[in-house]
């Protein structure tokens, strides 16, 4: 089995964000260098891998980069694989936004309520000890082997991530801020939304960014568990009848997905975190 | 000696009654071993509107605890510290409060920080506007207006994170070591700023420092703590005259003598803390 996230480009923890700019500056003369280098590496796999199926290995084991190319391109032809694409986006979309802010708000609400951390905190760190995949055939018995029970998996698969993440967040964060708001008469919506949240937010944000691969995945299972459309169920059903291409395609189209979510992600972000960025400092001379 | 007496030869406090009476307050802490310990006892003073006040005492002495207990981040263990004749309970929002480090928001531009006080109510946006771009020219910021904290150097930070405490006038203005980590040329050129700004506006302020020649060259009176458990150990009067010129305040008449009398008593609580 296949796991989307070995292909997407894998970031744990966000590179902070202060060391950017000056990183590319100093980086960018060799810029083009190391793009040569990664399309000789990538080039020279597939080329390999291309040369290899039928010479060396049954082509229907390991298909071939040409095989996978036109059946892509086939299949977005006849609109099936556009419609297991939008299911599984689907999933996504809603599972994804859910499990994330459901996550963050309970991350928040144990960050202030000191009683409803102790109450709570053993059970979701032992709820968090079970391995969540294995719930998946639970949620298609629940939420039938439709839209929902996929849902429901995404959820379970976000969730946890951002709720670490944001809880972690609020126990590191300095209570000076706090106090120095509430100093300053500020309180409330506004002590969250314009205090207790951006000082968390790169906690936040780090949660964000390592649970869109989890949320791909939480979609993926659920479809391999039971499922009628989706591209888990297209990979599935593809290495079922040895349309070893079609099962390419498949992870392919979950490597897209992965990276253009990460992508949007990281651009929020970005410009959320832009005061972490540090690109010049200035002294004063007295 | 709590009782204290109009300065002589200095500018007459704008109010007669005092601000902020600090009454019989004691506070204490848990240790993690679970004793108490004690960090102020019995502390009584009161403080005049207008008023320049720098306590120092040695470190640990619980200065900063005493800020604290007046600014209301945390209770007294016993006693009461009145603030224009009512009591502080929970956050005292009448003071302004400059805290050791810098602590701007960091996710907030320099004028943010500095206008982050400003209530929304009771400012339109024209006179936030207004007193934001007053109070950043004060502390010689223009020009880094859209500047984050992380982009300043350790004295720009440090003057912005004044004038946020300046910028919506509380009558009081905490301020605890504010000029501790900087070096020595900053921080006068920050004390004389710090003046020149106080001589216009003319709030509360209390400081507290570490730096006797600081302690006397800023202040109307100086508090002075006992080794911990701090207690108060004098309160004296500094009769220099007004507006100070901190970069030659040796020379002016009345330092020497004031800081004479201010190492004396210091010389005491160090060797108690020496042993």
């Amino acid at each position: 089995m296949s796991d989307p996230t070995i292909q997407a480009p894998s970031r744990p923890g966000r590179s902070k964000g202060a060391v950017r700019p000056t990183k590319h500056a100093v980086v960018s003369m060799g810029t083009m260098g190391v793009n040569l280098a990664r399309v000789a590496i990538i080039g020279g796999f597939l080329l390999l891998w291309e040369i290899a199926s039928g010479k060396w290995i049954e082509p229907f084991l390991v298909s071939s980069p040409s095989r996978i190319f036109l059946s892509l391109i086939s299949g977005y032809r006849d609109g099936d694989l556009l419609q297991h694409t939008w299911v599984t986006f689907q999933e996504i979309a809603i599972g994804f936004p859910i499990g994330a802010i459901s996550g963050i708000a309970l991350g928040y609400a144990f960050g202030r309520s000191r009683l409803l951390a102790e109450i709570f905190e053993p059970i979701i760190i032992a709820l968090n000890g079970i391995p969540r995949t294995a719930l998946a055939p639970l949620f298609i018995v629940w939420l039938g082997i439709g839209l929902w029970s996929k849902v429901g998996v995404v959820f379970l698969l976000t969730f946890f991530l951002n709720f670490f993440n944001t809880y972690t967040g609020m126990r590191q964060m300095d209570q000076e801020y706090v106090d120095l708001a509430g100093l300053m008469g500020v309180k409330g919506w506004k002590l969250t939304f314009k205090v207790i949240l951006p000082a968390i937010s790169p906690y936040v944000f780090t949660g964000i960014r390592t649970s869109i691969p989890f949320a791909v995945i939480g979609a993926i299972v659920g479809e391999f568990v039971a499922a009628t459309e989706g591209i888990g169920f297209f990979i599935r059903m593809s290495a079922g009848i040895f349309k070893t291409a079609d099962v390419f395609v498949g992870i392919i189209v979950l490597m897209i997905m992965v990276i253009i979510i990460d992508r949007i992600a990281e651009l929020i972000e970005r410009r959320a975190l832009r005061w972490q960025s540090q690109t010049e400092h200035i002294r004063i001379q007295a | 000696m709590a009782d204290l007496m109009p300065n002589p030869g200095t500018v007459a406090p704008l109010q007669t009654d005092a601000v902020i009476r600090v009454e019989k307050v004691c506070k204490a802490f848990y240790t993690p071993s679970r004793e108490n310990l004690d960090a102020l006892i019995d502390i009584e003073l009161s403080i005049h509107g207008g008023e320049f006040i720098t306590v120092v005492g040695p470190s640990g002495c619980g200065k900063s605890t005493l800020l604290r207990l007046i600014a209301g981040f945390s209770p007294c263990s016993s006693g009461r510290i009145m603030f224009q004749g009512e009591e502080v309970r929970g956050l005292n929002t009448k003071v302004g409060y400059v805290p050791q480090e810098s602590k701007l928001f960091p996710w907030l531009t320099v004028e943010e920080n500095v206008g982050f006080g400003l209530d929304s109510k009771q400012y339109s946006r024209a006179d936030r506007e207004r007193q934001v771009s007053q109070f950043v020219h004060l502390a010689g910021l223009a020009g880094f207006e859209k500047y984050y904290p992380a982009q300043l150097s350790g004295g720009m930070s440090k003057r912005a994170s004044i004038v946020r405490a300046l910028v919506y006038e509380p009558p009081v203005i905490l301020m605890d070591e504010p000029f501790g980590p900087l070096d020595a040329q900053t921080r006068m050129v920050l004390q004389d700023e710090l003046l020149k700004i106080w001589e216009k506006k003319r709030q509360t302020i209390i400081f507290v420092t570490h730096d006797l020649v600081e302690a006397v060259a800023l202040a109307d009176q100086v508090v002075v703590m006992t080794h911990r458990p701090g207690k108060i150990r004098d309160v004296l009067q500094v009769p220099m005259s007004r507006p100070r010129n901190i970069f030659e305040i040796h020379r002016q008449g009345g330092f020497d003598e004031a800081y004479g009398r201010l190492w004396n008593i210091f010389r005491h609580e160090l060797s108690i803390g020496a042993h």
